[in-house]
């Protein structure tokens, strides 16, 4: 009788653990690829709200953002992730590509401080992801030391990989250009401004964490 | 590896005191630099004006955040990150994601110990 008993209290505390898990899942990618933009899109799709400030101006987001508990449904599946927005990584910040955007010397400076900060932290975060989401920029040259740092470092560490190609709403978007740099992953061509291809984004985001 | 004062340009061997208690001039900040680029980066400490290694100094602590033990120098590995201006900085990201550590805070009677807790990542 005790033996059964304990075993009904094992059986529920497994499932209690399961529901509880959320896949830690990274954005990462260079300045202005559309992280946030993305990060809000899927936050406006299943929690109906936003997650982050978009600007043109490169490095808005400065510091770690997360968004803990989303769940996401696709076909009859429902993972819960944690969702991580990350700084742009870059290998130059200068101050002065700020001022371009209208912005005072001493703002700009600090800007410059806070997104190489940013950078530091998001690399410091990157072994605490469970799956990243590698989102490029489409209309831009994917075979940049960032890119390739990037989704070289997450391969090692053994990291499923998901690429978003962002901004397939632009003329100058190409994705073949994508695929081609990494032909081992899987590449998922969105715009996360507008929504196009989101549904497909899901469905690999799930083939990839599934 | 030589260590150069980021205030006074002055360079320190790899174990000189000054390292480990500031240097003669009051700086409390050094760029660790390799060897090969000791020229190069010599220059640029040197054409940096006083408000411009004051900010330098700065937003270096301002970088290392509330981890700085104010009272002990810190040495910059630049290896990782440059500052070549205030607000102008060269990250090289195959440094960065190794792990190494980027600043090394120094202690009487310990040699460069790197400090893992500035670099812990945050508690999830």
């Amino acid at each position: 009788m005790v033996t059964i008993f304990e075993k009904l209290i094992k059986k529920f505390l497994k499932n209690l653990f399961k529901k509880k898990k959320h896949i830690k899942l990274g954005l990462y990618g260079p300045p202005n690829a559309g992280k946030t933009t993305l990060a809000n899109k899927i936050c406006e799709d299943w929690l109906g709200e936003d997650m982050g400030k978009v600007t043109n101006m490169p490095h808005e987001t400065r510091e770690i953002q997360i968004k803990e508990q989303v769940n996401i449904k696709s076909g009859n599946k429902e993972i819960s992730f944690n969702l991580v927005d990350t700084p742009g990584i870059a290998t130059k910040i200068d101050y002065e590509d700020f001022i371009k955007f209208g912005m005072g010397e001493k703002k700009a400076k600090e800007r410059a401080k806070e997104a190489t900060k940013g950078v530091i932290d998001a690399i410091k975060w990157l072994d605490n992801m469970d799956a990243v989401v590698v989102v490029l920029d489409s209309t831009k040259d994917p075979y940049s030391q960032v890119n390739i740092t990037i989704i070289g470092n997450l391969q090692a560490r053994n990291i499923p990989v998901l690429i978003v190609a962002n901004k397939i709403d632009l003329k100058k978007s190409k994705i073949k250009k994508v695929e081609a740099a990494f032909p081992q992953y899987h590449v998922v061509g969105i715009s996360a401004k507008d929504g196009t291809n989101i549904d497909e984004f899901y469905e690999s985001l799930f083939k990839v964490v599934g | 590896m030589p260590h150069q004062c980021v205030r006074c340009g002055k360079l320190y061997e790899d174990g000189a005191e000054e390292i480990l208690k500031g240097c003669s001039c009051g700086g409390k900040l050094f760029f660790y630099i390799n060897k090969k680029k000791l020229e190069e980066q010599q220059k640029i400490v040197q054409d940096l004006t006083q408000k411009e290694k004051k900010e330098i100094e700065k937003d270096v602590f301002d970088l290392i955040g509330e981890e700085r033990d104010k009272e002990n120098p810190v040495v910059l590995d630049l290896e990782s990150i440059r500052i070549l201006k205030p607000g102008k900085y060269e990250l090289d990201l195959v440094h960065l994601f190794k792990k190494r550590p980027l600043i090394y805070k120094l202690e009487e009677g310990k040699y460069l110990i790197d400090i893992p807790e500035s670099f812990k990542r945050e508690e999830e």
